[in-house]
């Protein structure tokens, strides 16, 4: 014991760590892993599969939960970014390669940062209005369908649920508001409330003309009548439907040039005024989840879903070609799998090294095969999305999905760099004297369609 | 063009797009430094030592260094309460010139000051006399002025402002806000490399702008 004693006071700090961890990582984890592959494994995927459908739930919620903070991030990063080059600016490049890690840091930042109650503030709700908010957010990300049965529910209501949820962010800032003890915070918190609730009746209007065509109030339905060449996208059945959604929309997010819930250049900050640190955050995050999530229904409500537009298959049958399809069964190797996969990236760091090494003689060999390593990662990552692109559906469908989400995520970001703020009385008008028309116009129109189409 | 609604919206749109991909202007301090005329002299500011007391001591060198006479000094009286300003502007010359003799004791030698050199101020005489020195026919002085010696030396720009009444910093801004009128002596071609760098072949980035922003106003053909 006292040989082991010594031997260990011999070590670094470090050592004393790593060695412990070193024991964990190669006799407990092994040891571990296979008594679990044998006794607990079969029993847990038994449990599992009998109730499918709690852990689809909790999968769906972790995986939204997972995915909004991310979403929230890139969004931020993007606004600085693309705002500061319409500005002629560079933006953010300090932390990360091109400033990419700021909206990371700015969260650490938000996290250290002093969360503040206000005296005689009422702290219960104070506390829970800005999760509320940030939960309404989160929660409509379950039913919209980011690929094919790449959804978290499929509700035959999911359009209803959506717009039920997504008012609750309405109590939420009403509740931050109030609770705030501030007058200003409160009067901040009702002009929002009465600005998301006069923009939710057009919004709610707009897509009804949309329900009456697609006959499903499902996103995933909806989603799926779209399929195919792009004509099918309901903007081209519906273009008065999809621009007031849009407009009514921008107005949900609070985005410019409805962003008078927060006027970040006006007034003190809205409902958020006495908010700090994470809760302040949470409203931050919130608002940003929101541009997420309107970018994401304006896709899969008017913009085809995850569909690419182009209808490859009849592109196929047009040209009389069958299309490649790759299949590779790694399980059919058997145990030569084990081989190729300690062989294949030796091989192919040595081959990309190679030319490296052999281009310039000054270059060492560690800085050819570093390079070599770092390029068979990109091929092999390259090669692993583009066969997971070919032969999943839903990698295919998420691909198309994000790239018009962010699409739509840029417009707003694009929009808020050029227009100004529209005055209160002038945002109300727009909303009760046009938009509401012209969404009623929009349902009026599209059911005389309907009608007179079937009765031909 | 603006009776179409909504055509204000795209036209902003499509502004903002247009800058998204144009080159920016940032300069990506601390890596690069701005490219940044020689006479700029900073932000004015009246420094404090320790002790929390003015380290000006009126000296009237920032005064007697502003190219363009901007810097006036003035102060408060010795109880403290009322802002005090010492003459009209128009002697801060003669003041500030004073000042400095009296604390030096001598005029100050510096290889800067050269081209403050006397001239020959017979032409320049002649010039303002067919004038009637009258500063509403600034511009035409300076350009005959020009004329005659080349260049604005700093002495005739002096003397007109004596002559004339006109202040010196409002004869510098007539002459320095025409392209054609120069204060520096034209370059001599055989000139030595190192002299060439005096002219203003060393502001990269200004000419540079500058030709840019002449070629978008149509303008490039002119001479600047």
């Amino acid at each position: 014991m006292t040989a082991l004693n010594r031997s260990l006071g011999n070590l670094s700090t470090a050592g004393k760590v790593i060695l412990p961890l070193l024991f964990l990582i190669m006799v407990v984890a092994p040891v571990l892993t296979i008594l679990f592959a044998l006794f607990v494994g079969p029993w847990l995927v038994n449990v599992l599969n009998s109730n499918m459908g709690i852990v689809r739930f909790v999968v769906a919620i972790g995986g939204v939960l997972l995915f909004s903070i991310p979403a929230a991030f890139i969004i931020i990063y993007m606004e600085l970014k693309v705002i500061a080059y319409m500005n002629l600016r560079v933006g953010p490049n300090r932390v990360g390669p091109a400033g990419a890690l700021h909206s990371l840091v700015a969260g650490l930042k938000v996290l250290t940062k002093e969360d503040f109650t206000p005296t005689s503030s009422d702290r219960v709700v104070f506390t829970w209005a800005p999760v509320l908010v940030f939960l309404t957010c989160v929660m409509t990300f379950l039913v919209i369908p980011f690929g094919p049965g790449l959804v978290g529910q499929d509700l035959n209501i999911g359009l209803l649920y959506l717009f039920a949820v997504g008012g609750m962010t309405v109590v939420g800032l009403l509740l931050a508001g109030w609770s705030s003890f501030n007058k200003y915070s409160l009067l901040g918190g009702l002009r929002s409330a009465a600005q998301m609730v006069s923009y939710e009746i057009p919004l709610t209007l707009s897509v009804v003309g949309l329900i009456l065509l697609a006959g499903t109030m499902s996103l995933n339905g909806i989603a799926e009548q779209q399929s195919g060449w792009f004509t099918n996208w309901f903007v081209f059945r519906q273009p008065l439907g999809a621009l007031i959604f849009f407009i009514a929309a921008i107005a949900e997010a609070n985005r410019t040039p409805f962003d008078l819930t927060e006027a970040d250049s006006e007034i003190v900050a809205g409902f958020a005024t006495e908010y700090s640190g994470m809760r302040f955050g949470f409203l931050f995050f919130a608002e940003y989840v929101n541009v997420f999530i309107v970018s994401a229904l304006l896709v899969t409500l008017f913009f085809g879903a995850w569909g690419p537009g182009i209808d490859i298959g009849a592109i196929y049958t047009w040209l009389g070609v069958t299309p490649i399809s790759i299949s590779i069964d790694p399980g059919s190797l058997g145990i030569g799998l084990l081989g190729v996969v300690l062989v294949i990236p030796v091989a192919l760091t040595v081959i990309f090294a190679a030319p490296f090494y052999l281009a310039r003689s000054s270059t060492p060999a560690w800085q050819a095969l570093l390079l070599g390593f770092i390029l068979f990662n990109v091929v092999a990552i390259g090669a692993l999305f583009f066969l997971a692109y070919v032969n999943l559906d839903w990698v295919a469908g998420l691909v198309w999905f994000m790239a018009k989400a962010f699409a739509f995520v840029y417009l707003f970001v694009w929009m808020r760099a050029t227009f100004p703020r529209v005055r209160i009385d002038h945002l109300m008008a727009f909303a009760w004297k046009w938009l509401l028309p012209a969404a009623l116009l929009n349902l009026f129109i599209t059911a005389t369609a309907i009608v007179v189409v079937k009765s031909l | 063009m603006n009776t179409i609604p909504g055509i204000g919206l795209v036209r902003g749109m499509s502004l903002t797009l247009r800058r998204f991909f144009q080159p920016k202007a940032t300069i990506m301090w601390p890596e690069q430094k701005a490219d940044v005329a020689p006479k700029f002299r900073g932000r004015l500011q009246l420094l404090y030592d320790e002790y929390g007391t003015l380290k000006c001591e009126t000296c009237f060198q920032c005064a007697q260094a502003c190219p363009i006479e901007c810097i006036d000094m003035g102060g408060v009286d010795t109880k403290g309460r009322f802002h005090v300003h010492w003459g009209a502007p128009e002697t801060y010359g003669e003041r500030r010139e004073e000042s400095a003799l009296r604390r030096s004791g001598r005029p100050v030698a510096d290889a800067a000051f050269a081209r403050f050199a006397e001239i020959d101020l017979a032409g320049l005489d002649a010039i303002l006399e067919a004038h009637d020195y009258d500063p509403k026919e600034m511009l035409a002085i300076l350009e005959e002025t020009q004329a005659e010696y080349g260049y604005l030396p700093v002495a005739a720009l002096k003397h007109i402002s004596r002559v004339t009444g006109a202040w010196y910093a409002t004869i510098y801004g007539t002459a320095s806000s025409y392209g054609h009128l120069q204060f520096e002596p034209p370059a001599v071609p055989g000139a030595a490399a190192g002299s060439a760098t005096v002219g203003g072949a060393h502001r990269a980035a200004e000419d540079a702008f500058r030709s840019a922003f002449e070629a978008s106003l149509g303008l490039a053909g002119r001479a600047g």
